[in-house]
């Protein structure tokens, strides 16, 4: 059941981002939902519930997307370790360092694609422009990221809980 | 006999008194005066109950219907709102479609049109989901193009969608030329919605303002579609080529429908 939640919200955020968001200038720069929920799940979630799926959408959004294929896996597994790798020397209940968590995060993922695009069209002159859009997607990390871990976090529990009524009313 | 005679006298006597009343008006300092002090005060308190009572009909209970009545033509007007904003939509869309039709009698081979049903979930890279795909005899490597001017090429095709990726992407190449004076480049994306015009010779002149066409040498686009302007030349003191960069005429944030081109002939070389 919670690999259906997952997979629901995880549906959720790729169609907003690839069907509502191109509407709005304003998030031209923003950065892949799913980044947020890769260290969502990275932060709350065991190993068993968070590989299939970030697995799953890893491929997905490789589909959907025009880089180099594997490229969002590559990125997703990578934040994935990554944030694993540094909840085990930081509190992750400290909400002040969530900012910094997602904003370390989208600078790991736009880090991984500048060097995938260096090295698969070398001469290419984008470096400016990457420079500015990288910082672009951290300062919207630092600002909207913790806001998507704790809206996560918060409907996972609402999720449980629905769920033990319902189970609850079926048994009785 | 007497009680008729007392009968007709007090008939009498009503009548003169009646006649006598009817032509002299009572003053208000008369006998009625006294019972108008006494009654006129509850009249007036009555009165004013049945005014209020009949206010309170009017003004709360009417206008709750008027209120009801206000929430029905609110919402007819929202309806009608919808309705015309679809009317601009439709009209809008219509222009669109009109203008790719009399694009597409310009073009000799087979196209298809397509609605653009998603773009790239990533700002790095350029492309876009067309709702057209294998079944509507899509292919890999085909054109997409615009009246405007050329969009880019499909990379993906499944049953029903395919992914087209735009030349404003890096892995984008198209082969064009100047259209003033046939001067001939690759034209690649470049960065901020931009192309780069690639191996221009230096000896060419080019300059900011001049049109850039397809040359359909690439075999993958139809031979002098616009691509789109000059909108900077770079001439180094060194090297055999010059620096361009062209803005594509396409205006991809703005892509809603495009047209396949289906069967295009390939020159032979």
């Amino acid at each position: 059941m919670t690999y259906c939640f997952h997979v629901g919200i995880c549906l959720c955020l790729v169609l907003f981002q690839t069907t509502v968001m191109p509407y709005f200038h304003l998030f031209d720069r923003f950065y892949d939902l799913l980044s947020p929920f890769v260290i969502y799940l990275s932060l709350f979630q065991s190993l068993r519930q968070s590989i299939p799926v970030i697995l799953f959408f890893g491929f997905l959004m490789d589909s959907l997307s025009g880089g180099p294929f594997g490229l969002y896996l590559t990125t997703y597994i990578w934040l994935f370790i990554g944030v694993k790798w540094i909840i085990t020397f930081l509190h992750v209940g400290d909400s002040f360092l969530l900012p910094f968590i997602v904003a370390a995060g989208v600078l790991l993922q736009n880090c991984i694609f500048i060097g995938t695009i260096a090295i698969f069209e070398p001469g290419t002159q984008f470096l400016s422009a990457a420079i500015s859009m990288a910082t672009v997607q951290v300062l919207w990390a630092i600002f909207t990221g913790p806001i998507f871990l704790m809206f996560f976090n918060y409907s996972h529990g609402k999720w449980n809980k629905w769920l033990e009524k319902v189970f609850a009313k079926v048994n009785s | 006999m007497v009680m008729i005679v007392g009968v007709i006298v007090l008939i009498a006597v009503n009548i003169i008194l009646l006649s006598v009343s009817n032509r002299r008006y009572l003053s208000y300092y008369g006998p009625g005066r006294i019972a108008i002090s006494l009654v006129a005060p509850f009249q007036e308190a009555v009165s004013s109950s049945i005014r209020f009572v009949r206010d309170i009909w009017g003004h709360y209970f009417f206008l709750v219907k008027a209120a009801q009545e206000n929430d029905n033509f609110k919402k007819a007007l929202n309806h009608a709102v919808e309705i015309n904003n679809l009317h601009k939509e439709l009209k809008l869309s219509n222009v669109r479609l009109r203008s790719l039709l009399n694009f597409r009698k310009t073009i000799k081979d087979k196209v298809i049109a397509a609605e653009v049903i998603s773009k790239d979930p990533s700002p790095w890279f350029k492309t876009i989901m067309i709702d057209k795909g294998k079944d509507d005899s899509v292919k890999k490597g085909v054109a997409v193009v615009m009246p405007e001017g050329i969009v880019g090429q499909v990379t993906e095709v499944s049953t029903h969608y395919s992914k087209v990726l735009l030349i404003i992407d890096q892995n984008s190449a198209v082969d064009g030329l100047v259209q003033k004076n046939r001067a001939r480049g690759i034209i690649k994306g470049g960065s901020a919605d931009r192309c780069l015009f690639k191996y221009v010779l230096r000896k060419n002149d080019v300059a900011v303002g001049d049109t850039v066409v397809s040359s359909g040498l690439d075999g993958v686009f139809p031979k002098g579609l616009p691509v789109g302007h000059v909108s900077g030349v770079i001439k180094p003191n060194s090297g055999i080529f010059q620096e361009v960069s062209v803005t594509p005429y396409v205006d991809f944030e703005k892509l809603e429908e495009v047209l396949v081109v289906l069967n295009h002939k390939k020159h032979k070389f």
